[in-house]
């Protein structure tokens, strides 16, 4: 008899609570229903789902709902580039602006020789850590060349040569994650309206005098290239910049800032021109040698 | 284009080594800290999740065409709750100062992430022989990983195996192994040789592959 | 005052002497997966800590009424159908099936109703919810209090309950923000390849569970304190 009651009192327990809980979920089903946009589904599948945060967004999702509120633009997804932008501009049923891919620009140009005032640096070997440290090199704004930027990078873009962070751009995607690694701030994301930009390869804000103290290639803020190019330049301090919004590949202005620069600190990077590429094609690649197996010792005379 | 289901034998193989439910995939890490001070507690613990993951996996993979999908997660966890409620009472039945020594582990096998997801992944997909299979596939990994790691805990915390004396009388006995410290510190070591074999093993096939 | 004695020390021993992280390695999982970013962290701390006081006192309104030896439900049903005074009606095997099924029932509600009314929180808080439920701290909790409630005579009472789960919740937050906070300064250390992580995460929670040990013997000092305190 205990068995059973036992037995009847638990069925009971169970099925009760399975009755009460199923009614109070269905209710609340329906009382807390939210309007979920089914957009918002959509916009989400498009997006690689690489969640790198190079939109500025805290993942895909979070994107896909601001696209889905219509408070962002549809080309912000660097690892998506211009397919997966004209997928959310079809899904959201705008037009897609014209975009360009962004990609990771070093304005610093100089290697270690070039670096003047340097100091043995024995400490940790990161930029961070440099950073904290006065004395590491003369120069304060620029390339610290211990590699944080590289470590940063997840497609391995970023290459530290000759103590110089330099971007491979057949690989860089535009996420931004050695911009945010840089402790100096002197990499920026910039929009690649065409192969090759031009860009402004120094950091140094400092006057000509102090900038040809600690380095051999500063820039000197002698604003020649802001009076070559007025609308296009501007100079901050003894640093010029350059408004990518007016930016246009085609203007000869271009190739007049980078003849008139005396330092040759405003320089085009990019991947490499057809025209490059046709320079070096011609030239033969020198033959491996062969052995020649017929004058090895064995085959040699003795002449003793 | 949808994959090919893998078929029994491969998902028993999977099982042990190369998906395994603590080196691969790092499910179910609670009760691996807590009852590995010894091999004795270990072993029991693995035969008990071997017993439930069995039975659910069968139970789910028989029920598969039933289930709709918002309230699967539920219904698994239930059918999980049931079995661990019979593993526990048979424990502490026939086996009660170790049943008192895996405290609330035992129940906590409910929430072991390791099961649920092989309900999901696996039996609510595909029929029962292919789920029995993984279950006991992943089950064997799960006591070959207890193993490894109850075994260092064991031998340098109490110089005994499986209550056996394996060290000379004079070994101190490093406490801290047999303590909650030593259950992250030999677990965080022994999953950094694994991820280091299998890097190895994935550099080699590179190797290999580049070569040819 | 020997009640507030009493909650003091449950408070203390489920948040630091025994910590559910450290010492009863419950919630690995969330420790390991959350615990890259402080905010984060923190926001599952919450998390844990709300649905853990939610679930420990709908789970201890159930086992009191229901699901313990002497529980008053069984046994008026027992009277009821003309049993044997001497036995009683033990429902408690029925205690995970019913445990594990309030949570999820809970965690669900909790999660639609936040939904609703505060999207704010929910866009911060609410992604964690679902993978709450399968959090080991909230049923080791409830496990926890079940354990407490097995005498009829020292049995413990919806306050203590509650203040083990708030402790427990506390705890865990506490251990997670820590961790948080430890992996975001290493994720700019030169971490070996095969340790990079779960394998150093779990090397430095070792060290925090000795950090932690430390605490063993406050109860016994915090109880003498209060004794002495409250007298």
């Amino acid at each position: 008899m205990l068995t059973t009651v036992a037995l009847a009192l638990a069925a009971g327990v169970l099925a009760v609570l399975a009755i009460a809980m199923g009614y109070v979920l269905g209710w609340a089903n329906r009382r807390f229903h939210v309007e979920v946009d089914p957009k918002v589904e959509a916009l989400l599948a498009a997006l690689p789902g690489a969640n790198c945060g190079g939109c500025g967004f805290v993942g895909c999702a979070a994107y896909a709902e601001a696209i889905a509120q219509g408070s962002t633009e549809v080309s912000l997804c660097a690892p998506g580039g211009a397919s997966c932008a004209q997928q959310l501009a079809d899904i959201m049923g705008v037009a897609l602006e014209e975009s360009f891919p962004y990609r990771a620009v070093v304005h610093c140009s100089a290697t270690t020789d070039q670096r003047l005032q340097r100091t043995e640096y024995r400490g940790e070997r990161t930029c961070t850590s440099a950073n904290l440290v006065a004395g590491v090199q003369g120069c304060i704004y620029g390339c610290l060349g211990l590699g944080d930027c590289a470590t940063a990078c997840n497609y391995d873009a970023v290459h530290v040569v000759d103590g110089l962070a330099r971007i491979d751009y057949d690989k860089c995607i535009g996420c931004g994650a050695c911009a945010r690694a840089c402790p100096r701030n002197i990499i920026t994301n910039v929009p690649f309206k065409s192969e090759r930009m031009l860009v402004v390869a120094c950091s140094n804000q400092d006057a000509a005098a102090d900038v040809r103290a600690v380095c051999m290639v500063g820039c000197i803020g002698c604003k020649a290239c802001m009076r070559a190019a007025p609308d296009l330049i501007t100079i901050e301090g003894a640093l010029p910049s350059i408004n990518y919004d007016n930016y246009d590949p085609t203007d000869e202005t271009l190739q007049k800032v980078l003849e008139k620069c005396p330092r040759k600190r405003v320089l085009f990077v990019g991947k490499p021109t057809e025209a490059e590429l046709a320079a070096v094609a011609h030239e033969e690649l020198p033959e491996p040698v062969q052995a020649d197996f017929k004058t090895t010792v064995d085959d040699t005379e003795w002449r003793g | 284009m949808p994959r090919e289901q893998p078929t029994a034998l491969e998902r028993f193989i999977n099982g042990i080594l190369p998906e395994n439910p603590i080196y691969r995939q790092l499910l179910g890490m609670c009760p691996v800290l807590a009852v590995t001070n010894g091999m004795k507690p270990a072993m029991t613990m693995a035969a008990a999740t071997a017993f439930v993951l069995i039975c659910a996996n069968t139970i789910v993979s028989l029920i598969r065409g039933l289930l709709k999908p918002h309230l699967r997660i539920l219904v698994f966890t239930l059918t999980i709750a049931t079995f661990v409620t019979i593993a526990d009472r048979f424990l502490a039945a026939y086996v009660y100062e170790m049943s008192k020594q895996l405290g609330p582990y035992v129940p906590l096998i409910i929430v072991n992430c390791l099961i649920i997801s092989r309900c999901e992944i696996c039996a609510s997909k595909q029929g029962v022989g292919v789920a029995v299979a993984d279950a006991f596939g992943m089950s064997l990994g799960f006591a070959l990983a207890l193993a490894s790691i109850a075994t260092v805990r064991e031998i340098l915390g109490s110089g005994t195996w499986l209550g056996l004396p394996v060290l000379p009388a004079a070994w101190p006995g490093w406490g801290i192994m047999v303590l909650p410290p030593g259950a992250f510190l030999t677990l965080g070591l022994l999953l950094g040789i694994a991820e280091w074999a299998s890097q190895r093993r994935a550099a080699g096939k590179r190797q290999e592959g580049g070569t040819r | 005052m020997d009640t507030l004695a009493t909650l003091i020390l449950i408070f203390v021993g489920a948040a630091l002497i025994n910590n559910f992280v450290l010492h009863y390695f419950v919630g690995i999982c969330p420790f390991l997966g959350v615990s890259r970013r402080v905010d984060t962290a923190f926001g599952m701390g919450c998390a844990v800590t709300f649905v853990i006081s939610i679930a420990a006192l709908l789970n201890w309104t159930f086992t009191y009424f229901v699901l313990r030896p002497g529980a008053p439900l069984p046994a008026w049903v027992w009277a009821a159908a003309g049993g044997d005074p001497g036995t009683q009606v033990d429902l408690s095997v029925l205690s995970y099936i019913i445990y594990i099924f309030v949570i999820a029932s809970s965690v669900q509600l909790v999660e639609m109703y936040v939904r609703k009314f505060f999207p704010p929180l929910y866009r911060s808080f609410g992604v964690y919810l679902p993978l709450i439920t399968t959090n080991c701290a909230i049923l080791f909790a409830c496990l926890e209090i079940m354990k407490q409630m097995q005498d009829p005579t020292k049995l413990w009472g919806l306050h203590e309950a509650l203040t083990l789960a708030v402790g427990g919740g506390i705890g865990f937050t506490i251990a997670i923000s820590l961790m948080a906070g430890i992996r975001e300064e290493l994720d700019l250390c030169d971490v070996p390849r095969p340790l990079k992580g779960a394998g150093i995460a779990l090397i430095v929670a070792g060290i925090m569970a000795m950090a932690f040990m430390g605490f063993t013997g406050v109860d016994k000092g915090v109880h003498e304190a209060l004794s002495a305190l409250l007298r």
